[in-house]
């Protein structure tokens, strides 16, 4: 379920069933960095729009959290941390981080949800039906990842 | 000499047959493309309608495949291209589309993916299944049978439209 006014009265009135929150990470970047950090954004953005559609019944796509690329990886762990908790205290009981940015892997054992780092797919060349193609590939490969954790 | 008269045609009547053919190739083009314009509408809907072209008939077997098909949707300032999922499959001469989306609460289900149901529609989120023909089993969430879309079969062609639902 998306964070729109017509999805979450669903779920409100569905909570037992919705047990599962998937949050992007994505890095903001103004300087050098910017193409990188939109590229992320597109991609990302893409990514979690589809495992929602997917898996609409059972998550809730929260909004992205957004941090300064240069920050302090460590810093930005505590504050999700922070919103990780938040939600499970509201009965989430899996929580997806889902990101391009790789520095999430050195602090991924700290982190109480499950870290899907999917590697930067530059979409910018490629025509719309190639696109939709790669995509799905990597929807396909991110589906049991999420099954299993479902299993535990 | 009037005998002959009878046979030719006159000045006159030359000029008036040549006018009014002329005229009314003049008329008609410009006639035609207003009436067109006017009917046109009614011509939309004799054609494709809101029926969307899937896949080839000879590409269906009895077992439901899965097609994705995508139209644009315009919902309030945001127009985007939507991407349904069917099930398609023939059953004897009939050719059966129905909507992967799970009744229960709109997730994607698929097509003998559990290995303890290798005939049924299976929903990962809560394990809502479905029969092959769409029908719901007892005891699990689903309360109604998956939507079918309309279908039709044109020169080999299957068209699907809006889904609705079984019950």
């Amino acid at each position: 379920m998306k964070w729109s006014t017509d999805d979450i009265p669903l779920f409100v009135k569905e909570r037992e069933y919705v047990d599962t929150a998937v949050l992007p990470l994505l890095p903001i970047d103004f300087g050098d960095g910017i193409r990188q950090s939109g590229a992320m954004t597109e991609f990302i953005t893409v990514m979690s729009a589809e495992i929602e559609k997917q898996f609409r019944g059972r998550m809730l796509l929260v909004p992205s959290f957004t941090y300064l690329a240069q920050r302090d990886i460590k810093e930005c762990r505590r504050e999700v941390e922070e919103w990780i908790q938040e939600m499970k205290k509201e009965k989430m009981k899996h929580i997806i981080l889902i990101t391009a940015d790789s520095s999430w892997k050195k602090v991924e054992s700290e982190l109480d949800g499950l870290l899907v780092w999917m590697p930067l797919v530059p979409l910018e060349n490629m025509d719309t039906a190639y696109k939709k193609q790669v995509i799905s590939e990597q929807i396909k490969q991110l589906l049991p990842l999420v099954m299993d954790k479902w299993k535990e | 000499m009037s005998d002959e008269q009878n046979h030719n045609v006159s000045r006159r009547q030359f000029l008036t047959y040549t006018l009014t053919g002329v005229g009314g190739f003049m008329a008609a083009g410009i006639i035609l493309p207003m009436a067109r314009f006017a009917i046109d509408p009614v011509l939309q809907a004799e054609s494709e309608g809101d029926m969307k072209a899937v896949t080839d008939v000879s590409e269906l077997t009895e077992e439901p495949q899965r097609f994705d098909f995508s139209y644009d949707q315009e919902d309030a300032w945001v127009t985007s291209e939507t991407t349904e999922t069917a099930y398609i499959y023939q059953s004897g001469d009939e050719v059966v589309a129905l909507s992967s989306t799970c009744t229960h609460l709109g997730c994607t289900v698929s097509w003998a993916t559990n290995e303890e149901y290798p005939d049924e529609f299976f929903c990962p989120c809560h394990g809502g299944r479905y029969e092959k023909d769409g029908t719901n089993i007892e005891g699990t969430p689903p309360t109604e049978p998956l939507h079918k879309y309309e279908v039709e079969v044109r020169d080999g062609t299957v068209y699907v439209g809006k889904a609705e639902p079984q019950v």
